[in-house]
């Protein structure tokens, strides 16, 4: 219980950290915030902005209006003319957002259910061909960019077979029933992580076939199925399920590439039309929710680890 | 469950094995051989046994670590991993030859023909997963019987095995247990379909002292209740003294002696037998007496000495131990086995003590208790 | 069931006691029977490079030495000489790699590429290995307030995800940017650079902990060796295999950081300063008719993070890594 006191405490730390991070990076812009956001705007106007964004005020009394704001989800909008001018960032966001967790939470299941029965197989058959094969394609895979991996799906499947929509630049699509935009972003996504997850099960779960568990499972007269999948895989998921967990920060990353490329109106899109179009504010706000995110699914899955092996929840109860 | 589509067995045809004829023992091993390949060469754990073995009768299996005596009983189970492993001689189960079986054909047996307790309760249970879930598992596999029926069948298996509150037990994890409890709920496990024969491979050397009493006189209350065949795979003669019909001792992978329990702890004929059972302290023993020690190390299996492999370790050792190999034969009380040129309390044997003692063979001083001298391995 | 795991050489290397042994039978027993006397000298210490090993530094040899020879090869100028009636062809004579969709050489564009590219993978990963090393170094020494302080740090730079943080560091730090017009190698660098920092200062971190409460620490301590003394020649040492071996997957993650970067908007300039990843960006307008441009830069690109992937993974295996999992 303690521990779980200190976590959550540590938790809103982090968050408060991580929004004063977010906050502090127009900070790093040499020269006047308000010359990037509206270049050309008369000086009049430019005080207002200003006065608006609390910029005569001291640094920690901006940032906690800032704050204030941002959790009210009053997050200011697109300034100027260019790009969405007038458009809330919180709007915005609310689109973004689910659009980008669903394509990270297809990848992710994606790779996961491909990396685990090829882990647990290659692991239950190493030393063999298979396994070799297996490793080594797995291997190359992690040296390939998704970007380019992107591309070549892009030209190959989308252009030059017509199979699949290249891209869904000026469309509003759903994640879900517009999937045939998605299949290629997440396979693009998922193929890097594919290797990765099935690298990390097949280590453990030799590991843990060695384990006399496993012989007594066996003595019952129990199939290697069954040994495989119900005995085995779950003391051998722990390392994988945590990299899961903080891969979704590498995800995020990747998404953001995947989005650009495929141009879907995701969080990584907004972000980078934001940066684009000097629209610091908007920046602002979507970095410090990308982080947010991260935090509170790494959090979770934190919690979640110790639900999961009864080892360290006892170890936790002992401590 | 997709895993759960599975050929169903009713409780009756858990019979199903062909009883052999009432003359025929339950288990019969002939000659048989386990070598593994390893990168320095083969080492053959287990190098010709042979021994029979009815129901209802139990067997002990002694000798130091590393004499073959769990790879001899994990192999009779057809436990070793496939690859690597060199398996050869016979092993009749009810009269059938099952020694070449493939894992998959010995599946339907591993449960409920035969079973086995391991060594250590802390790591031979999953620690992920309930107790009942462990103890239902190879019910509900093996039999037609619906999940409420085996938690019933799991609650009379644990109560058998003396765990309180087995209402409560078959909801925690292993770690939620002590020692003794784990190894008893290995015990349920390894019991509850009903196996013809037990293995038990030293069911008690990871527990408190306090505690292997208990384990081993609940093995032989299950094993007489169940008239079940038991083997009792130990390195301590104090562990299977009066607990077991017979006892083979083995030794670099073969069996020197075998007799009746109590023949074999009153006449010991083999050195390596005698001086096992000379190394258990007595209550009788003055204080601060030393106590008798067998030099050296068990050999290299690799590449083992000619002749006797106990030779450069025995306190009667001759010429001829170390050319030619004893094979093992009844002595003149018939049912007690031996592999041993110059056997203990015979004359031959006497003779060859004590022209070794003139001669001041160490493994003599090291046997008589005196100063230990050290012998460096065989190798 | 698990009838098998002849497992393979890795996985033996690490279990001296059962080594060569049918894993699966791993008995007490067992493992007595192997070690007999006489035996245990044979037994292997450390791993040896592989030939996988000696072909990744081979290659990588080779790359950073064109790169360094860039000026004085028989190149043609990549940015400088273009022939546009050429433009998008693939490879021929005087061109054996093709030409781009400017009309630029490719082969110079390649090795000229190889120079932004390691500059920005093998810099900023230098930077972060003697920044995020110190911190880390100091973190698990002095445990306390500033352990704790430094490894909090960690953390929340940490719970931003990589590309973004780099992202944001490049678009916040390089006004060019905003002018779309790429921006200059040591800003991506030391963006990089600074991701790379509690990636590399937690691995030390958590090496150091675990040395600095070794008896050898703890002797020099009681011989009054001063804190400096310590870290630098007691810990240093011990916790730099780790350090390493993480390090050099991370050149690699750099590399490939500055495609994506580029993707974004916030890579290197391409007109001035081509380099492997916007290449890659600047050619995949014309994949479908004119694919060398990606497929090469993209092997350059592949050949150089295997090679980087597999030495990592060498080292990480030879001094039996135990943090790597990051």
């Amino acid at each position: 219980m303690r521990t779980l006191v200190t976590k959550l405490l540590r938790f809103i730390v982090v968050i408060i950290a991580v929004t004063f991070f977010s906050f502090s990076l127009i900070k790093l812009v040499p020269g006047d915030p308000v010359n990037y956001i509206i270049p050309f705007g008369s000086n009049a106007i430019k005080a207002q902005l200003r006065h608006d964004l609390h910029l005569d005020d001291p640094f920690f009394v901006q940032y906690w209006h800032w704050l204030r704001n941002f959790f009210t989800g009053n997050m200011g909008r697109y300034y100027g003319t260019s790009f969405g001018g007038g458009v809330s960032v919180s709007n915005q966001l609310w689109k973004a957002l689910p659009f980008s967790l669903v394509l990270i939470l297809y990848a992710q299941v994606l790779a996961l259910a491909v990396a685990i029965p090829l882990g647990v197989i290659t692991a239950y058959r190493a030393g063999t061909r298979f396994d070799g094969a297996s490793n080594a394609v797995a291997f190359g895979f992690l040296a390939l960019p998704s970007y380019v991996l992107a591309f070549f799906l892009a030209i190959w499947v989308a252009v030059k077979w017509g199979l699949l929509p290249v891209s869904a630049a000026g469309k509003e699509i759903s994640p879900v029933s517009d999937w045939r935009y998605m299949i290629l972003p997440t396979i693009s996504l998922a193929v890097a992580q594919i290797a990765v997850y099935m690298r990390l099960l097949r280590s453990d779960m030799i590991a843990t076939l060695r384990e006399d568990f496993i012989t007594t499972a066996q003595a019952k007269g129990v199939p290697n199925r069954r040994i495989l999948f119900r005995h085995a895989l779950r003391p051998s998921s722990l390392t994988l399920l945590t990299v899961a967990g903080l891969n979704v920060g590498a995800l995020i990353g990747g998404a953001v590439v995947v989005e650009v490329i495929f141009a879907l109106p995701g969080m990584g899109y907004a972000l980078f039309q934001a940066i684009g179009a000097k629209q610091y504010v908007a920046m602002q706000s979507y970095i410090a929710v990308i982080a947010i995110v991260y935090v509170v699914i790494n959090f979770v899955v934190d919690i979640l680890y110790s639900v999961l092996d009864p080892r360290i929840r006892h170890a936790r109860a002992a401590a | 469950m997709w895993f759960r589509r599975r050929k169903r067995r009713s409780l009756e045809s858990a019979d199903r094995f062909p009883s052999a004829p009432p003359d025929v023992p339950l288990l019969e091993v002939d000659s048989a051989q386990t070598s593994f390949v390893t990168d320095r060469g083969t080492v053959r754990a287990v190098d010709g046994v042979t021994f029979s073995l009815e129901r209802g009768r139990t067997l002990g299996i002694v000798g130091e670590s590393g004499c073959g005596k769990t790879v001899l009983s994990r192999s009779v189970m057809g436990l070793l991993p496939k690859h690597n492993v060199v398996r050869s001689g016979s092993v009749r189960f009810e009269g059938q030859e099952i020694g070449n079986w493939a894992p998959d054909q010995m599946r339907p047996l591993w449960g409920t023909q035969m079973a086995m307790v391991f060594q250590d309760p802390m790591t031979s249970l999953n620690p992920v997963m309930s107790i009942g879930n462990q103890i239902t598992e190879p019910l509900l596999y093996h039999f037609d019987i619906s999940s409420g029926y085996a938690r019933e069948l799991a609650v009379a298996l644990l109560q058998s095995v003396g765990i309180p509150e087995p209402d409560r037990r078959l909801r925690q994890f292993p770690h939620e247990l002590s020692g003794g409890m784990r190894q008893r709920v290995m015990i349920a496990i390894a019991i509850a379909c009903g196996p013809k024969l037990l293995f038990a491979d030293e069911p008690t050397t990871s527990l408190d002292v306090t505690v292997q009493a208990q384990i081993l006189d609940l093995l032989q209350t299950q094993q007489r209740e169940r008239y079940m065949a038991m083997i009792l795979v130990t390195h301590d003669l104090g562990v299977v003294a009066g607990r077991t019909d017979d006892i083979a001792v083995m030794y670099a992978g073969r069996i020197v002696e075998k007799a009746p329990t109590r023949v074999l702890f009153s006449q010991p004929r083999m050195p390596y037998t005698e001086a096992l059972l000379a190394s258990i302290p007595k209550l009788g023993d003055a204080a601060h007496s030393r106590l008798a020690t067998i030099p050296g190390r068990p050999p290299n299996l690799i590449h083992p000495p000619q002749g006797c492999k106990f030779s450069p370790r025995c306190a009667y050792v001759q010429d001829k131990c170390r050319v030619e190999e004893p094979p093992l034969r009844p002595g003149p009380e018939g049912k007690h086995e031996f592999a041993c040129w110059f056997p203990v309390g015979t004359p031959e044997g006497r003779a060859a003590f004590e022209s070794n003692k003139k001669a001041g063979v160490a493994a003599v001083e090291a046997r008589l208790g005196g100063e230990t001298v050290p012998v460096e391995g065989v190798s | 069931m698990p009838e098998p795991l002849p497992s393979p050489a890795e996985e033996l290397a690490t279990e001296e006691a059962q080594e060569g042994l049918p894993v699966d039978a791993g008995t007490q027993e067992i493992a007595a029977v192997i070690a007999v006397p006489g035996a245990t000298a044979a037994r292997r210490r450390k791993k040896p490079f592989g030939v996988g090993a000696w072909l990744a530094l081979g290659w990588l040899v080779f790359v950073i030495g064109i790169a360094l020879l860039a000026p004085v090869l028989p190149l043609k100028d990549p940015i400088n000489w273009s022939d546009p009636t050429l433009k998008l062809q693939g490879p021929q004579w005087g061109h054996i790699l093709g030409l781009d969709q400017g009309g630029h050489d490719m082969l110079s564009l390649l090795v000229w590429g190889a120079r932004p590219s390691l500059e920005i993978g093998f810099g900023s990963i230098a930077i972060g290995f003697v920044v995020g090393g110190t911190l880390g170094l100091i973190a698990g020494y002095f445990r306390g307030l500033i352990g704790e302080l430094l490894g909090g740090l960690f953390d929340i730079m940490l719970a931003i995800p990589a590309v973004i943080l780099a992202l944001a560091i490049v678009a916040a730090t390089s006004a060019s940017v905003t002018e779309n017009t790429g921006s200059h190698v040591t800003n991506v660098t030391i963006a990089l650079a600074i991701v790379s920092v509690p990636i590399l200062g937690r691995i030390t971190r958590a090496s150091a902990l675990s040395w600095s409460d070794r008896e050898f620490v703890l002797a020099a301590r009681a011989q009054g060796a001063s804190h400096f003394r310590i870290l630098w020649r007691e810990l240093l040492p011990n916790v730099l295999p780790a350090m390493f071996s993480i390090a050099v997957l991370g050149i690699a993650v750099a590399i490939v950081a500055e495609g994506a970067l580029a993707i974004l908007g916030a890579g290197v300039n391409a007109a001035s300063t081509p380099s492997w990843g916007n290449i890659i960006i600047g050619g995949q307008g014309n994949l479908s008719e004119a694919s060398h441009i990606v497929i090469e830069a993209s092997i350059a690109i592949f050949l150089t993070v295997l090679s980087l992937n597999h030495l990592g993974d060498a080292l990480r295996a030879r001094f039996d890594v135990q943090e790597a999992r990051i």
